[in-house]
């Protein structure tokens, strides 16, 4: 079995730029429970900025699990608001209900023909998202832990076991 | 090094406001706004509403005027003390005053600290804090008579002067045995000192703080901000202000100071610039 784990690459996750107050903890809750389901041995999918957050969700979990697993970082646009890092794209909705619905339903074709240039345009990470295509099965069910955009930034936190 | 304030303790990266109550008909700077009694208690709800760690309850005012007997002192702050410590069973208190006799009365009733402003005039007023657990806050005030402003007074290096006295001040406590952990140094801006030489101790403090001992400063709205300014008492917070980022930048402690909520957002921001502190939410550019 292959243990799969989708979390947005958000800095504000790292011990580095934590505050007094923590305005990810939810999203923290959710990162660590889910990443606490992967076995020993964790391929990472993502960016070099993601690269840092899977390391520090590895880092602070116990996984004693011996199952292959894979940790993808990557998240929606961060131009869904006015106040978003972005400012608002009015793509931004539609773009990240698509790619959330393909996520829900393993729609493995869906992640594998994301609209690359189109995801640049709104700040979107889904390069590693798309490497999801090739390791789910179709139509592959996942379990959603998380699904907000707290500061105009669409992230979801899944997992999957297959 | 942690902190021991009477029943309170607090750790070495922690910055204190200590908030100043009146029971005086004629403090300079609001001018008996607080001697009665229950004026006196509303300042300390209002003080501990907006955070302070301690309150500084004093008897007299600290510059020349009609004198005030120990049992005078007594029955404006000693019973004021035991009111405040029924109603804020864990609030540190401290109490203003150089004298054993009113110490002794003072920690009866609760008080946690002794904020010996005149630098030791009354030499048993250090085994009165060891003999009720009190801490003390050791000033140097360059020799001067108590309750007496500074004439022609000048230093060699003002800085090593408050260092050498502060220091010795807190070692003589220490000897009569209060333990270290319960003694803070205080430079005493404006006491014993012209202008020029609260701002080079404001400049340089710093240097007291490498001593290892805690440091308390009282800048509030005092002579040396406002000759500075050329502004009267009133007009002197943003001065306050100034100096107290400056305090705080070097590492001071404690904040004896009239605006609570100002001076802890100044402390707080120097001492997140500085790396102690993180900021309290950071998400800008982070999500």
């Amino acid at each position: 079995m292959t243990r799969i784990v989708l979390v947005p690459g958000v800095l504000a996750l790292l011990p580095e730029y934590a505050g007094v107050t923590d305005p990810v903890a939810d999203l923290r809750a959710a990162c660590l429970e889910a990443v606490s389901s992967l076995g020993n041995d964790v391929t990472v999918v993502g960016d070099t900025q993601g690269e840092r957050v899977a390391a520090y969700l590895l880092a602070a979990t116990l996984r004693n699990f011996d199952e292959a697993s894979v940790l993808v970082v990557g998240n929606g646009s961060a131009r869904r608001t006015e106040k978003a890092p972005g400012h608002l794209d009015e793509r931004a909705d539609t773009f990240d209900a698509d790619l959330g619905r393909a996520l829900r339903a393993g729609d493995t074709d869906a992640l594998g023909d994301l609209d690359r240039d189109l995801a640049a345009d709104l700040l979107a990470v889904v390069d590693p998202i798309a490497a999801l295509a090739g390791l789910l099965p179709a139509g592959a069910h996942g379990e959603m832990l998380y699904e907000d955009d707290p500061f105009g930034v669409k992230y979801w936190v899944m997992r999957w076991n297959r | 090094m942690t902190l021991r304030l009477g029943r309170q303790s607090f750790p070495d990266d922690a910055t204190l406001m200590m908030a100043i109550v009146n029971r005086t008909p004629d403090s300079f700077y609001d001018k008996g706004a607080t001697w009665a009694e229950d004026s006196a208690f509303d300042r300390v709800a209002q003080v501990v509403d907006e955070g302070a760690e301690i309150v500084d309850i004093g008897g007299i005012k600290a510059a020349p005027g009609a004198e005030i007997h120990a049992d005078e002192e007594i029955r404006r702050v000693g019973s004021f003390v035991g009111r405040v410590r029924a109603a804020y069973p864990d609030l540190v208190i401290s109490v203003d005053t150089w004298r054993a006799e009113v110490a002794r009365a003072v920690c009866g009733e609760g008080a946690d600290v002794l904020n010996d402003a005149w630098g030791g005039a009354d030499p048993a007023l250090v085994d009165v804090a060891a003999e009720h657990g009190a801490a003390v806050i050791c000033t140097h005030t360059g020799g001067a008579q108590v309750r007496t402003r500074p004439h022609r007074i000048e230093y060699v290096d003002v800085v090593a002067a408050a260092i050498t006295d502060t220091v010795a001040y807190a070692e003589r406590a220490m000897a009569a045995g209060v333990p270290r952990e319960s003694l803070v140094i205080d430079p005493a801006h404006d006491f014993g000192k012209n202008t020029f030489h609260s701002l080079e101790i404001t400049r340089r403090l710093a240097e007291m703080v490498a001593t290892g001992w805690p440091v308390l400063v009282s800048l509030s709205n005092k002579d040396f901000v406002g000759e500075s300014l050329d502004l009267p008492v009133g007009e002197r917070l943003i001065g306050t202000l100034a100096a107290t980022a400056v305090c705080a930048l070097a590492g001071a402690r404690i904040y004896r100071v009239h605006e609570v909520v100002e001076t802890r957002q100044v402390v707080d921001m120097v001492a997140t610039i500085a790396g102690r502190r993180p900021p309290a939410r950071a998400i800008r550019g982070l999500a």
